[in-house]
């Protein structure tokens, strides 16, 4: 049950950082004079959500170990 | 939370390796977890805290150069890089988001915030090292550090009263009052925690990918025996040294999230209206 919820933590984090990084590309083709900046955001919003995947993954983990 | 549980994990894997003793399970996840004590003028020390005491004489040793560096010019390749951090730290990251008068106030702590943490990180990667910053305990010490300057210098730059009514967004209508109020008074708490377990999280987490990697050769050892072993072991070791390579990145980007998100807690607490 916990690997599951780890999995599902992981599709979340997925879903939204390839979104993210998809985005930022995009953005970055349009606009390469502003790479800097939208790195940076980009980097501040990944982390963002990889927090609260992170949420998810030691809650499973706890669950596996106790 | 984690280190009371995972020397659990620790033991469970090691005797399924049918190993006694120091095997590379037990070493990867002294690395990560507080379970290593001694005795220090009757105190308990965990070995986290001594490399949390390393990193600060590592810090004061590595920046002892820098400051006539930038004065006079000259310095090594190593001073140079650092002088050269430190102006990035204050013209990327502290200026912009707090502007140039409350960002030259706050910034030796952010400074000594991110190289904290940045040495940390890379000393869990120095073979023979610990990471401190994989403990919960220390990722929430710097958290509450962040959580009181969001609290306290809020409230002493705003005004104890305002600081907690500028909490509410503008325009919000009277009766969501009691609604919006404490979720946003959670959201006050939930930030700091958020900062802890990313930080805490991450590092323990790239040592436990480490371990699983490393692992794969020794299950197939014991498994199926020595030779199919022998035949998985370039393989796994060569997933170890890829997750390692990204590990010494997430070191340093760990170092610069933290501090970049604490930048911007604060500087709302402080003012909230930009």
């Amino acid at each position: 049950m916990a690997a599951i919820g780890a999995g599902l933590a992981v599709i979340g984090a997925g879903i939204g950082i390839g979104k993210i990084g998809g985005d930022a590309n995009s953005a970055i083709a349009r606009q390469p004079e502003s790479t800097g900046d939208i790195r940076g955001s980009s980097l501040i919003f990944a982390a963002l959500i990889e927090g609260v995947a992170f949420f998810g993954v030691v809650v499973g983990l706890l669950f596996a170990i106790k | 939370m984690i280190p009371f549980t995972l020397p659990m994990l620790a033991s469970t894997v090691s005797a399924a390796a049918g190993g006694e003793g120091e095997n590379p399970f037990e070493y990867l996840f002294k690395h990560v977890v507080a379970y290593q004590k001694g005795e220090f003028l009757g105190m308990t020390v965990w070995q986290f805290q001594i490399f949390q005491v390393a990193a600060i004489v590592a810090i004061f040793l590595a920046f002892a150069p820098v400051k006539r560096a930038v004065v006079q010019g000259g310095g090594g390749y190593f001073t140079k890089v650092l002088a050269g951090w430190v102006s990035w730290i204050r013209d990327e990251m502290v200026y912009p988001n707090m502007g140039e008068k409350d960002g030259k106030k706050m910034l030796p702590f952010f400074l000594s915030l991110f190289f904290f943490i940045m040495f940390m990180n890379v000393f869990g990667l120095v073979p023979g090292g610990y990471t401190a910053t994989a403990s919960v305990y220390v990722a929430a010490g710097l958290a509450v550090i962040i959580m009181l300057m969001m609290i306290v210098g809020g409230m002493i730059v705003q005004g104890p009263l305002k600081f907690w009514a500028s909490l509410v967004p503008h325009g919000v209508p009277a009766w969501l009052l009691p609604l919006i109020f404490p979720l946003e008074v959670i959201g006050l708490f939930i930030k700091p925690i958020a900062l802890t377990v990313r930080l805490a999280a991450n590092m323990t987490g790239g040592h436990l990918v480490l371990l699983s990697f490393m692992g794969l050769a020794f299950y197939f050892g014991s498994s199926y025996g020595t030779a199919l072993g022998l035949v998985v072991t370039p393989v796994s070791l060569g997933l170890a040294v890829f997750i390692m390579i990204i590990e010494g990145f997430v070191a340093l980007l760990q170092a610069y999230i933290f501090t970049l998100l604490s930048i911007i807690f604060v500087s709302q607490a402080l003012h909230p209206d930009h």
